[in-house]
């Protein structure tokens, strides 16, 4: 879609596009075409992060002083559909597109000149430690403890749910400074480098096999006082202002346009139930046609989002909207793409992928014997890790609520 | 219909069964044999067979068995898929023991016999990426034998099995479908193929198959040349009928599991499952689940009927347990949270096994296009067969 893109728009798309094509090698297409997950081939990605930053174009959003571009919300949004379309594999949201905004807002000097161009060369890789075990949902009920000690803070509980802590060295976490009445008081919004004495990583399998969860422990971990960021129990203000970042710009549809255009190429030559290609099965290109026609419908919301959000304002609830209609129409394409699969897609083959993390317990054949063809191997995978999407970054649950609430006045 | 009633034998069948699930099949032990072990526990099938008697239940007497119908295979059947056994019984006991049985012949008996034993393991190298009957594979008569070229991919238990059940055209009619039988040793393949050795996402062993000029003996025809369709498609219906019970059988324990779960996990000061959205999400996974075990026997129940009402209910079965399979398992998932993502829970390998069965003999799709061409008033005729 390119509605009411303007001349300058259009010329910006071209200079994206001619440097995607040239600097996007074969390798870093394959990584981006067979992502599992949202996450890329954590190799490939870091790759990929080292050419955009010689381009100055690894953080975009940020501003200039930083290292970012001046790009308006609508080139934002041109680079990363272009990017996507493309077929690159994606960045770690993690430090680029998360810690670094609450360094910018909140941090001190020190913060910002050591942590912001690390983070830019890929020097600084970030995890984020927020869930805990016994709070997802109810992220404000978190426990994990840090004590005053001197000119430390030492912690100690775990956190679950980070993405890539084994590659990590530095975390992001809220911590539990002091029990109050009100469960979001007494958090503290806290920098770890992870190689301190005290932290273990424990790999989380997932049903793909893949082990880019992980649980972290804290035994008697001493950070100092120097790395909070903000304000000591005031962390969830911190926490409020990095999610604002993590709305606009950003540009689902573009991914599973791409994912439903291949999908449709995929059913032309694979056989359906009775033998003919399976897009003649007028059941099955019914229900391709309907996930498309929402991912052009969800592309126009994302837009609309968007320029919401150049006018200045505050497309507010819409995110949840988004992330509803987003993780949910993935779902059903990682659906039909395992259906047009067939026998293929029930094979486990990992080592046609490109996945996120290594897997556990699987070895790959000496010939790397593919059954059917990569995008079938991938499929099943896809197909697994595409359930977390209505799960993680507050589930779908808990975005109908606050639909219901914010929108609807329920 | 009495098969909500079970006879003193039925339930002994399934409480001994039961038990011994419980007492024996252990779910990490189970997936380690398939991800670094040889792909089935040999001890688990010789009980099986041997201290259960379960291999030969639902045979006929004059096919070694001892008598049993369809109430005992969805028993049987069930109480595997609550405890998720990866052990072939319905590839071997269910599917191949049918095709045996049916295909007739003295070769057919003998291995029937070893199936009841425990000593000899079927895999159906019949699909070949759609359905049943679109076969391309042949074979052609030569110096008094056979040799058979194709592809077969993605056969289940062909890594453990000790013989094959092959479908291949030797006519050139559409309808000329035949039936062979080969002896097997997937790590000493026959010459003249390749045997490529997979694993599937839900624990089991497969294998793709190729089938490059391979001389088969004469007597490797099962049954009649040209006749294997309706044989096939019969004891593929029987084999669809065993995997909608065992999908029931999974389907009851992730229920079961996600009522604990929610009852356990507290967020907001309170068990999760006080939540009126998680209660009806619940509810409705039960009625799933429901609607799937009733589908289910009446599928049963019709195995035996003509062929139209047999096929009409084995696809409605098929249709619902897979818009089931799959509503009861991505949900599960969902309300166990991050945790339904690993392989700590057992929720995340049932639901593996869900996704499996709801592509396993044919999509939701297929059969509803099936459905659909039994019930088209303007094909339905009085003698009423599948197109």
């Amino acid at each position: 879609m390119e509605l009411g893109w303007s001349e300058s728009d259009l010329a910006f798309r071209d200079e994206v596009r001619e440097f995607l094509d040239r600097e996007l090698t074969p390798e870093l297409r394959r990584a981006g075409r067979l992502m599992t997950s949202v996450y890329a081939d954590h190799e490939a990605s870091m790759e990929w992060q080292r050419i955009l930053h010689a381009r100055g174009w690894a953080a975009p959003a940020w501003p200039v002083e930083y290292g970012g571009c001046d790009w308006s919300l609508t080139q934002h949004y041109i680079f990363s559909r272009e990017s996507i379309l493309a077929g690159a594999p994606s960045l770690s949201p993690m430090g680029i597109r998360m810690v670094a905004h609450a360094i910018m807002g909140y941090g001190t000097d020190e913060q910002k000149e050591y942590f912001l161009p690390r983070i830019l060369t890929g020097e600084v890789f970030f995890c984020q430690g927020y869930s805990e075990p016994e709070s997802g949902s109810d992220l404000a009920s978190l426990s994990m403890a840090a004590v005053r000690d001197g000119d430390d803070l030492v912690l100690q509980g775990s956190k679950i749910w980070t993405t890539h802590a084994g590659e990590a060295n530095w975390m992001f976490a809220l911590v539990r400074t002091t029990r109050s009445d009100r469960n979001q008081r007494g958090i503290t919004f806290l920098l770890v480098d992870m190689t301190t004495p005290g932290i273990t990583v424990r790999p989380l399998v997932m049903t793909s096999g893949e082990k880019v969860q992980n649980q972290v422990f804290f035994d008697r971990v001493r950070v100092p006082v120097a790395n909070v960021l903000g304000e000591i129990d005031d962390g969830w203000t911190v926490a409020k202002y990095l999610l604002v970042f993590e709305r606009g710009g950003g540009a689902v549809a573009p991914a599973l346009q791409v994912k439903a255009a291949a999908l449709a190429e995929h059913a032309s030559t694979q056989p359906g139930p009775d033998g003919r290609p399976l897009l003649d099965d007028p059941s099955f290109a019914a229900r391709l046609a309907e996930a498309r026609v929402r991912a052009d419908v969800l592309e126009v919301l994302e837009y609309r989002a968007l320029a919401v959000l150049e006018a200045g304002g505050n497309p507010g609830p819409a995110s949840s909207m988004l992330k509803i209609l987003g993780t949910e129409l993935s779902q059903r394409i990682s659906e039909l793409v395992l259906e047009a699969a067939g026998p293929h897609g029930r094979v486990y083959q990992p080592h046609a992928t490109a996945p996120g993390g290594p897997v556990t317990d699987y070895e790959a054949p000496p010939d790397g014997y593919l059954s059917g063809e990569e995008w079938q191997a991938v499929a099943p995978l896809f197909y697994l890790n595409n359930r977390a999407g209505s799960i993680y970054a507050g589930s779908n649950e808990i975005q109908r609520n606050i639909l219901a609430k914010a929108v609807l006045g329920l | 219909m009495n098969t909500f009633v079970l006879t003193s034998e039925q339930e002994m069948l399934r409480d001994g069964l039961q038990r011994f699930l419980d007492n024996r099949y252990d779910l990490a032990t189970s997936r380690a044999a398939v991800k670094t072990g040889g792909g089935w526990q040999p001890a688990i099938w010789r009980a099986m067979a041997e201290d259960l008697g379960l291999l030969g239940a639902t045979l006929p007497e004059s096919a070694g068995g001892t008598g049993g119908g369809s109430t005992e295979l969805m028993i049987i059947a069930e109480a595997l898929g609550r405890s998720l056994v990866v052990e072939p019984y319905v590839d071997t006991a269910v599917l191949g023991a049918g095709l045996l049985h049916r295909g007739g012949g003295p070769r057919a008996r003998e291995v029937l016999e070893g199936i009841v034993a425990g000593t000899a393991l079927t895999a159906f190298a019949g699909a070949e990426g759609a359905g049943f009957e679109v076969v391309a594979t042949t074979a052609r008569r030569e110096h008094g034998g056979w040799v058979l070229h194709g592809a077969k991919p993605v056969v289940t238990t062909a890594p453990l099995a000790t013989h094959l059940l092959v479908t291949a055209r030797t006519g050139g009619s559409p309808e000329g479908v035949s039936l062979f039988l080969l002896d097997f040793d997937a790590t000493d393949p026959p010459p003249r193929s390749t045997v490529h050795r997979l694993r599937t996402v839900d624990d089991r062993v497969a294998a793709d198959l190729v089938f490059d000029g391979v001389r088969l003996p004469a007597d490797a025809l099962l049954g009649t040349e040209g006749a294997a369709a309706p044989i096939v498609a019969a004891a593929v219906d029987d084999a669809t009928a065993a995997v909608c019970a065992e999908a029931v059988g999974c389907m009851r324990r992730v229920l079961a599991d996600t009522v604990d779960y929610t009852r356990q996990r507290t967020q907001f000061g309170q068990p999760i499952s006080r939540f009126q959205v998680l209660q009806h999400r619940m509810v409705d996974m039960y009625l799933e689940v429901e609607q799937a075990a009733a589908a289910t026997s009446l599928a049963m129940l019709s195995l035996d009927a003509p062929v139209p009402e047999r096929t009409r209910a084995v696809s409605a079965a098929k249709a619902t347990i897979s818009r089931a399979a799959r509503f009861v398992g991505q949900n599960a998932v969902q309300l166990h949270g991050g945790m339904g993502m690993t392989e700590e829970l057992a929720v995340g390998h049932y639901f593996k096994r869900l996704t499996a069965i709801e592509y396993e003999f044919g999509s939701t799709s297929s059969h509803l296009a099936r459905y659909a061409s039994l019930t088209d008033p303007r094909a339905v005729t009085t003698s009423g067969g599948p197109p």
